[in-house]
């Protein structure tokens, strides 16, 4: 729970992105069609696609709302503002821009937030405050929204999940440092924006069992069973990687990551301890992989090991497969 | 003064009624039947004292053989006429087409106002349509019963209700309506009248609307391509949510008849067959004048009444423009009452006028919205607004039904369609996006592969929140604007923003929309009676083809097509399906479960009482909430940390923490107390260690299970 020492905003705080524009380089403003903009979601969605031009700056139109309290005379705060401000951790580019009132009540503001792409990595999040000056002291944050947005540079479709960087690639003829692993049928990298998963297309008959349609029934199980092979193994990889790089507060209090070694975490947190909300959770597993807890490291892999296999649905698929099996031999005997 | 009629008919239809003829009316006159005769075919007019010889003749005053506006009242009276039981025995327990539809005003509001709109008459103006609830009560509840007549009625539903023999649904019904007005001394009277409309022309008896309403059953005489209903069953609505079975009409005609336009009244009862002293009725009865040239005498027929007869029996039209008013006496609401489950008051109090009057409202708008919808020099096809009286008083004043109010985003779509206002891209809240899909009209007579080309108009607008109940969907309608279906559109992906979309098609689409009419035509003939979809029918594979029902369906998926390609994001091309079906099951994000975590429960944080004290440091009182399952034995550290936008918060060591209830400090942990449910502390901050003033601060208390590690 949190305190402040002045009065702070109780009462809901409502923004949205209304919608967005593009600009190309010597070009007029072009509008970007809604369907891009999700309200749902919150999230707008500016990656590239065919009838989009290669944009260099963008412009979001927001409009939030006030409780009446906010501007009442008889309120504490004096000077209250709306701010807009948008974030992306890759870059460290922070952006805001104040929203102004609309209407003569001061509680409908609209404003507009003008970013460049060349400032953005990855998604940025875009959230509102409302400041004001409290007993003498300027800009005191009274409120902030829960809800943010998300500015996805990179994805075409609205969504807030995210699917993993999955691409099917030769090992042996593609990069040099895949050449290596020309054995493996796929490999895991955390390292990037977001995790990649090459799938060896050099091995052979990988790529048709794997991405292809249809087949028969024995082809059909087998390629279920190692997609989710393959999603345990993923899922093993992410979360280790997210675990392995946390950052700690002065109390050795770990906290949960930004971006999607948070989103990991949280997932499958509740499948490791689910006795522990996620945040004692988290706390727990940090000592054990840092030796300052009871439970080691080691005891803790089968936890890991079950969560992975869970997510990526082992024990649903095999139930199926082996039933399939008997139902395959079966007509073998026949 | 003007006369409502010619002298020379008047006369005549006074004579017929009264059982004169010519002659008997000369010789009491003492006069020739030359003369009479001269006067009814209209050569002559009698001098005024013979006009007023006549009058007392016929038992009426000079006013009324002036104006001639109604009938004089000599003669057999206004009464009841119950038709005879059939000679072979034939019963009928109620009335099959009333049981077609549930009890119900919206039901009701639907059917009876879509009756309205197929009768419009100028079609370059709206027809407007009023309903009137009326709760009537002591006195005037007893004058009205009076107009009806009703001492003789009574013994008609003495005879349905007194046995507790036939408990069917029809007599169940008329006693709880019995009930409600003997036992609550209540009647609710529900009028519905429209202006601008044709009104019950034609015959008592022969094909018109008159008889297809008042006398006949399923028969529709409507004729007119666009219309909504065609298969007369609506008008049994009526009759369905009057629990007496009973409704009372008045109509002003657009077409004169009998040489009048105004105050045609005729009353309908709709009971099953009984038997009441002795003699056996087949079911329905007539409230009107005895028609002295029916086959049997006592047949009732539609007479034109005085205002004062009018009035009293609450059917009073406010202007002389042509259109009907149906008053339905004892109307109950059956569905309003369905999901309240509870004793009976409750139950009574859910039938009130003001509920009926708010589902009225609502079920106009939700049914009409369309037909209510004008812009772009397009009048709106109706304008319907409810009222609700009692005793005569206003109790909720007239209320226009206001078509945004149910349906905003719809509304908004189909006006800036008429306004010509529509976009091709959505790209901002409130626009309406416009697509055209092609449907092919096949040919009457069976030719299976040509057709003529139809555009029909998608539109496509976000939904306003919450009150239009289901986001994405699509309405489709045709030239009458009725809402014939209301689907969902498949497919539509997770996070796409809510929306409402509009097909319209045949004239619907507009005057200039090629294959307009035949578009029409071939819908309405694969529209089933209950208006709801368009498909396969007996009448479209006659007329059309055996095939004719496909062109709807690919209409359909071209429709939800389209809608797709505006509200939503095409799945990207430049990944092969391998990788997009392996990426589909590798996401992250995007779902919020919270579990609750099974274990030991920690205490929570019920309030945190929080200033700044004079040394500067962080004074916190806090209370905590214990649950039953929470281990005491497990020491809590309370932990106190600086808020921070991003990264690791600086910890706000305590100082000084003191139990105040419910707990004890034991080497900087809290103990709680066995059996307590509630525990508070007060904790103040250590100042030497704060990182920066604390008046610039924000703090964050939490709670630690064990013993925290914090100095």
């Amino acid at each position: 729970m949190k305190v402040y020492p002045y009065r702070r905003l109780t009462g809901n705080v409502s923004w949205r992105v209304d919608s967005a524009q593009l600009k190309t380089e010597g070009e007029p403003w072009e509008d970007v069609e809604s369907k891009y903009v999700s309200t749902v979601e919150r999230v707008v969605a500016l990656g590239p696609n065919d009838d989009r031009p290669d944009w260099t700056q963008a412009r979001l139109r927001l409009s939030a709302n006030l409780p009446a309290k906010a501007v009442d005379g008889g309120s504490p705060w004096q000077d209250v503002k709306v701010v807009a401000v948008l974030t992306e951790r890759a870059t460290n580019t922070r952006t805001a821009v104040e929203l102004s009132p609309i209407a003569t009540d001061g509680r409908e503001l609209t404003g507009e937030l003008y970013l460049h792409r060349c400032d953005l990595l990855d998604r940025a999040t875009l959230a509102v405050h409302v400041v004001a000056t409290v007993g003498g002291v300027r800009g005191r944050v009274i409120a902030t929204t829960d809800a943010e947005w998300f500015v996805d540079v990179i994805e075409t479709a609205p969504s807030l999940a995210r699917e993993l960087d999955v691409k099917l690639v030769g090992f042996e003829s593609g990069a040099s440092r895949l050449r290596r692993f020309k054995d493996s049928p796929w490999v895991v990298d955390t390292t990037g924006r977001i995790p990649a998963v090459r799938v060896n297309t050099d091995f052979d008959g990988l790529e048709g069992l794997m991405g292809g349609e249809g087949g028969n029934g024995a082809e059909k199980t087998v390629r279920e069973l190692l997609l989710t092979q393959m999603c345990s193994e993923v899922w093993t990889a992410v979360f280790h990687s997210a675990v392995g790089d946390l950052e700690i507060e002065e109390d050795g209090t770990p906290l949960f990551p930004h971006g999607w070694q948070g989103e990991v975490l949280r997932a499958m947190l509740p499948d490791i301890h689910p006795d522990r909300d996620p945040e004692d959770a988290l706390r727990e597993i940090h000592a054990a992989r840092t030796g300052t807890s009871a439970t080691g490291w080691g005891e803790l892999q089968p936890r890991i090991h079950f969560a992975a296999s869970k997510r990526a649905g082992v024990p649903r698929t095999l139930s199926t497969t082996i039933r399939d099996l008997e139902r395959l031999t079966q007509g073998d005997d026949a | 003064m003007e006369a409502a009629e010619d002298f020379g008919p008047w006369l005549a239809r006074q004579l017929r009624n009264a059982g004169k003829s010519q002659t008997d009316l000369a010789v009491e006159l003492g006069m020739t039947r030359a003369a009479v005769s001269a006067w009814i075919v209209g050569r002559s007019v009698p001098r005024d004292e013979t006009i007023r010889r006549i009058a007392e003749l016929l038992h009426t005053d000079l006013e009324t053989i002036h104006t001639r506006s109604a009938d004089a009242q000599l003669g057999l009276p206004v009464s009841w006429y119950h038709r005879p039981a059939h000679d072979d025995g034939g019963r009928e327990y109620g009335n099959a087409a009333a049981f077609a539809f549930e009890a119900d005003v919206s039901v009701l509001a639907r059917e009876a106002t879509q009756n309205s709109l197929d009768a419009r008459l100028d079609p370059s103006r709206p027809v407007r349509v009023r309903y009137t609830l009326h709760e009537l009560t002591g006195e005037a509840l007893a004058r009205f019963r009076e107009a009806v007549d009703w001492e003789r009625l009574l013994p008609h539903y003495d005879a349905l209700t007194a046995d507790g023999g036939r408990q069917d649904k029809v007599s169940r019904t008329i006693a709880a309506g019995l009930r409600d007005m003997y036992q609550r001394d209540r009647l609710v009277l529900l009028r519905v009248e429209d202006y601008n409309a044709t009104g019950l022309t034609g015959d008592d008896y022969g094909d018109g609307l008159f008889a297809a309403v008042v006398r006949r059953q399923l028969d529709s005489q409507k004729k007119d391509s666009g219309a909504g209903g065609s298969y007369g069953l609506g008008k049994a609505t009526l009759w369905a949510t009057s629990r007496l079975g009973l409704v009372l009409i008045n109509s002003t005609l657009s077409e004169p008849h009998e040489g009048r336009t105004e105050r045609r009244l005729i009353g309908r009862l709709d009971l099953p067959w009984r038997e009441v002293d002795g003699r056996e009725f087949a079911g329905p009865a007539w409230f009107g004048r005895p028609d002295p040239n029916a086959k049997s005498s006592d047949v009732a027929r539609s007479w034109w009444a005085d205002e004062e007869t009018v009035e009293r029996l609450h059917l009073t039209r406010e202007s002389g423009e042509p259109g009907t008013s149906f008053l339905i006496v004892g109307a109950h609401d059956v569905a309003s009452l369905a999901p309240v489950t509870g004793d009976e008051d409750s139950v009574e109090d859910d039938d009130s006028v003001q509920r009926m009057h708010a589902r009225l409202k609502d079920a106009l708008g939700r049914n009409f919205w369309a037909a209510m919808t004008e812009g772009g020099g397009h009048e709106a096809h109706l304008k319907a607004s409810v009222r609700t009286y009692r005793n005569g008083a206003i109790l909720i004043p007239e209320e226009i039904v206001d078509p945004a109010d149910t349906q905003p985003s719809r509304t908004r779509a189909l006006r800036a369609f008429l306004e010509g206002d529509t976009v091709d891209r959505l790209t901002a809240r409130g626009q309406v996006a416009r697509a055209t899909v092609r449907l092919s009209v096949p040919l009457r007579g069976g030719e299976v592969r040509s057709g003529v080309p139809h555009e029909a108009v998608v539109l496509v607008t976000n939904a306003e929140d919450d009150v239009e109940g289901r986001p994405n969907r699509l309405v489709s309608m045709r030239g009458n604007r009725m809402t014939v279906k209301n689907s969902s559109v498949p497919n539509i992906p997770i996070g796409t923003n809510p929306f409402q979309a509009v097909l319209l098609v045949g004239r619907a689409a507009g005057p200039d929309a090629p294959g307009a009419e035949a578009a029409e035509e071939f819908l309405r003939a694969s529209e089933p009676p209950e208006h709801n979809k368009w498909g396969q029918t007996e009448e479209l594979r006659l007329a059309y083809s055996p095939a004719a029902h496909r062109r709807i369906a690919t209409l359909t998926t071209l429709a939800n097509q389209a809608v797709r390609d505006l509200v939503a994001v095409p799945r990207a091309k430049r990944r092969n399906g391998g990788e997009a079906k392996i990426a589909s099951r590798l996401k992250v994000g995007g779902t919020t479960k919270k579990a609750r975590p099974s274990g030991t429960a920690m205490p929570e944080l019920d309030n945190v009482d929080a200033l700044i004290d004079e040394t500067g440091a962080w004074s916190v009182t806090v209370d905590l909430r214990v649950a039953s399952n929470v281990d005491t034995d497990r020491p809590i550290t309370p932990v106190a940390k600086f808020d921070v936008r991003s990264g690791p918060r600086p910890a706000a060591p305590w100082k000084e923490l003191v139990a105040i209830s419910g707990c004890a400090v034991v080497d900087g942990a809290l103990r709680l107390t066995p059996g307590s449910r509630k525990a508070a502390f007060r904790g103040v901050t250590d100042v030497s260690r704060h990182p920066v003033r604390a008046q610039l601060t924000g703090l964050v208390v939490e709670l630690r299970s064990g013993k925290g590690e914090q100095a």
